[in-house]
């Protein structure tokens, strides 16, 4: 137990390291990529504001003092919890987000969820089955896998929305509108995911205690279910973990072209537009989500793995 | 978006800014419109050369029924909702439904009284007195009146409003006077004819001065205004809904409609895939797209159901390179010339346009008054006048590769782009064009903020351009008048950074000048004047692109920036 807690407070520290190290580069990608931000801040290129306006914005975010300062400037409103306030959308960073988090959490969680289930239940089923089952699978796998999302979301519209006309094109509010964006991410991360595990089940099934329990009359069924998919359980919490990052990058796509609200979207819009504030905001989210998941993940792992148990 | 701002453009023939001119009613508009066939969504080039639209597109022909919703689909989500606190196109749709002007510009695009029911300008140009009326309420219930008109002009020119267009609009104004209640006097520090035009603009529309008083930092999000529509939600993202106000009896007398609008409500949806927006449209998701993408034009037209409008925007048309004429090799103007003469507009705006845009060889908006068409040709493709010009240049000797030379040097330049000022196939239509007559583009294609940074430092050759759209000529001032260059304390938009002394006398004078002869006279020359200095190489006019479904009846478009406006449309249900 004492050794659970001190891996966990070893990890926080690590975790603030990492988002640190998030904030840093990202400050200063976004600075060497170029830009003045007062021209972001009085509206970009369609933009003729007056000399007073542009010498007040620059005093207003310290844009006339050297670029080390305007980071320890960032630093010191960042450990306070500030955020800053959006270039682009004249609102705290932290309200923005907080208005986009719910859908794109919904929809991650949706997409994560299916394809969790859809992948443990093809591997579960086609794994060291007969060469046919397997071709078919693992080509649809790859297929799936290799399609980029906004690919993915387009063919799924073209026959689902404007043919069958059973699911919205655009669009919340109801489960309905759902539908599409979950499969368009969900598509290509279950390709991956399903084979990943396939590959750990027919190892498992190989091995000697399967085939213990086979003798001792158990079904096949129960066989993969009880045994086979327990131990391949670690490997895939650790790969599901990793997929959080492709779930926001394909967020930003389905957001986009399904017209939905998200933090996706959001980000994307603040890169466009030099947004600093808000796209150092989402970087942040992303690294700490990063690290609570990785510490989740870890966590189930050793409860999943006796041969972490240390009393 | 891709390009620069829109706005728009007016003063016009038989205009009357003039010294000491009382404004008061309308006239039948069209009467110096020439009509054209209404559904016909191509404008007509008349003998004068101005295009010209169906006065019915900008003036109730009769009433409609009230009742209904309309769904509306657009491209950008609308951030900033304040309209002196912003820039983007957006505003101008949005400005018609919540907010009233001063000013409204009639179909020829004469200033005509709107919140203002007339205006005296003094002989020196520099003082007006409007007149202005006395029944007009915001919806928070606040008066309209000469103190609500100073601390609007205050409002827009603070720069903690940090305005990125209206302020620079008024850089004439010097302050405002409270004469009485209803009569308001704006004092210029000099005079400034275009004031009456901007004015008519949605980015200087009218805010609630009990919101600028008490919270001007909500009008970000939730401005109130005085419009025949009042915005009753903005959810991030997704998109706005407004709802009639029954009380409204304001609008301009010009457009011919009294009394509220007729459609309840207002849906506007935030869909950004051009897909989706035609999608949406064709199943009857939508009545309405206000950006109808250009490639689904042909399919729009060819539907029974829908409606297409094509409409060009006023002021700067689309130029694909702005030279940078303080430098080499575009400080020479034969050059400039040449490669102008060597681009094959059609071929390349055919290409893009889906045959949608018309190309353009000029420097104003065919719509725009005082447009001088005396000129569209002189920039024509023409091949063997280009060369004959790199001949005259001293450009005669060839590498192998087909580029002049002369003394060692290539003749060629660098062309700054970004992925949304000029697309691809532009850019490289642009190349090989130019390659025909030995000059090499070389393409430099830069993320979208850098490139702005290169403009405004004036670190180019070449540069993508966009457009620049305002409601009056003086766009032509704008867009080359020499004080208009950028330097590290101002933006300009005179991006090929032209200086010419000739040019400048012209368009200062127009600035000055309330006489439409004085400025026909002027603008012409002026247009001539670019003619000369290609400051750039114009490709096509802007349009706005609408589309809706014919249930839909009565929409207007608004005669400063082109845009639909919804206070006569209502939806036509019977069978």
């Amino acid at each position: 137990m004492k050794n659970v807690l001190h891996r966990i407070l070893w990890r926080l520290l690590a975790g603030v390291g990492v988002i640190w190290g998030a904030a840093t580069l990202t400050f200063v990608a976004l600075n060497i990529t170029g830009g003045d931000p007062a021209i972001a801040i009085l509206g970009g290129d369609q933009a003729m504001p007056t000399p007073a306006s542009l010498a007040r914005v620059r005093a207003d975010y310290h844009l006339d003092k050297p670029i080390y300062q305007q980071y320890f400037y960032y630093l010191e409103r960042l450990s306070r919890g500030d955020l800053g306030e959006s270039y682009r959308l004249r609102i705290p960073v932290a309200q923005a987000i907080a208005q986009q988090i719910g859908p794109t959490v919904r929809l991650a969680l949706c997409a994560g969820c299916l394809a969790l289930v859809a992948s443990i239940s093809i591997a579960i089923f086609t794994a060291r089955r007969s060469r046919w089952v397997r071709g078919v699978s693992s080509a649809a796998e790859l297929v799936g896998s290799s399609i980029p999302n906004f690919v993915v979301g387009i063919l799924l519209l073209l026959l689902f929305s404007f043919r069958l006309r059973w699911f919205p094109a655009t669009g919340e509010g109801s489960w309905k509108a759902l539908v599409l964006p979950t499969l368009t991410i969900a598509i290509p991360t279950l390709g991956v995911i399903t084979q990943v595990l396939r590959h750990e089940l027919e190892e498992i099934l190989e091995q000697p205690f399967i085939a213990t329990a086979r003798a001792r009359g158990l079904s096949e069924t129960a066989v993969r279910l009880h045994h086979a998919l327990r131990h391949s359980l670690g490997p895939l919490v650790t790969l599901a973990g990793s997929y959080f990052g492709i779930l926001l990058g394909g967020a930003v796509i389905t957001e986009t072209l399904f017209a939905r609200q998200g933090v996706g979207r959001l980000v994307a819009d603040a890169t466009m537009n030099k947004d600093v504030p808000m796209v150092l905001g989402v970087t942040l989210l992303a690294a700490a989500s990063y690290v609570a998941i990785n510490l989740i993940v870890d966590l189930i792992n050793t409860a999943l793995d006796p041969r972490t148990h240390v009393s | 978006m891709g390009m620069w701002r829109p706005f728009f453009l007016a003063l016009v023939p038989a205009a009357a800014v003039s010294v000491g001119l009382v404004v008061a009613g309308c006239g039948r508009a069209g009467a110096s419109y020439e009509s054209a066939e209404s559904s016909s969504p191509a404008p007509t080039l008349n003998e004068t050369g101005f295009f010209r639209y169906h006065a019915a597109d900008y003036v109730q022909q009769s009433a409609g029924r009230p009742g209904g919703t309309l769904h509306i689909s657009t491209t950008t989500d609308t951030t900033i909702l304040d309209p002196h606190s912003a820039s983007a196109t957006y505003i101008e749709w949005f400005g018609r439904l919540v907010f009233d002007n001063l000013i409204y510009l009639d179909s020829s695009g004469v200033p005509r009284p709107w919140l203002a029911k007339s205006w005296k300008v003094s002989a020196d140009g520099t003082t007006y007195i409007f007149h202005l009326r006395d029944d007009v309420t915001f919806s928070d219930g606040s008066r309209f009146d000469a103190e609500a008109v100073r601390l609007n002009l205050a409002h827009m020119r603070d720069p903690a409003t940090r305005s990125p267009l209206a302020a620079r609009y008024i850089a004439p104004y010097l302050r405002g006077r409270v004469v009485d209640a209803y009569t308001f006097e704006a004092k210029l520090s000099r005079p400034y004819a275009p004031f009456l035009n901007v004015l008519a603009q949605s980015f200087l529309a009218m805010l609630s001065p009990k919101q600028i008083r008490e919270n001007p930092h909500s009008a970000i999000r939730a401005p109130i205004g005085s419009g025949p529509f009042v915005l009753q939600s903005y959810v991030p993202q997704q998109g706005l809904r407004f709802v009639r106000r029954s009380d409204y009896r304001w609008s301009p007398p010009c457009i011919n409609h009294s009394g509220p609008a007729y459609l309840d409500e207002i849906d506007v949806d935030f869909i950004p895939e051009a897909l989706m927006r035609y999608s949406g449209l064709a199943s009857g998701q939508y009545d309405f797209t206000l950006e109808a993408p250009p490639q689904d034009a042909a399919a729009i037209r060819d539907d029974p159901d829908l409606v297409l409008d094509r409409r060009i925007r006023q002021g700067i048309p689309y130029r694909a390179i702005a030279f940078n004429t303080g430098a080499p090799p575009f400080d020479d103007v034969r050059i400039r010339r040449a490669v102008a003469l060597a681009v094959d507009r059609e071929g390349i705006v055919q290409a893009v346009g889906f045959g949608e845009y018309q190309p353009k060889a000029d420097f104003l908006a065919a719509s725009t008054p005082y447009y001088d068409p005396s000129f569209r040709n002189v920039l024509r493709y023409d091949p063997a006048a280009a060369n004959r010009l790199l001949d005259e240049a001293g450009w005669t000797e060839r590498y192998a590769a087909g580029y002049r030379r002369k003394g060692g040097r290539r003749l060629g330049a660098e062309f700054l782009t970004s992925a949304v000022s000029t697309t691809p196939q532009v850019a490289s239509a642009l190349q090989s064009d130019l390659k025909k007559v030995g000059f090499e583009l070389r393409i430099v294609q830069l993320p979208q903020t850098q490139l702005t940074d290169r403009r405004i430092a004036g670190n180019y050759q070449a540069i993508s351009a966009g457009v620049w759209h305002t409601n009056t000529p003086d766009a032509l001032y704008i867009v080359h008048y020499s004080g208009e260059i950028s330097t590290p304390s101002q933006i300009g938009q005179n991006t090929s950074r032209l200086r010419d002394p000739v040019f400048d006398g012209l368009v200062s004078r127009a600035r000055e000048s309330g006489d439409p002869a004085l400025l026909r006279d002027l603008y012409s020359k002026a247009q001539r004047r670019l003619t000369e200095l290609v400051p750039s190489v114009p490709l096509y006019d802007n349009y706005t692109l609408t589309a809706y479904r014919k249930r839909v009846r009565g929409v207007l478009f608004d005669t400063s920036h082109n845009t639909p406006i919804f206070i006569g449309a209502w939806i036509d249900d019977r069978p």
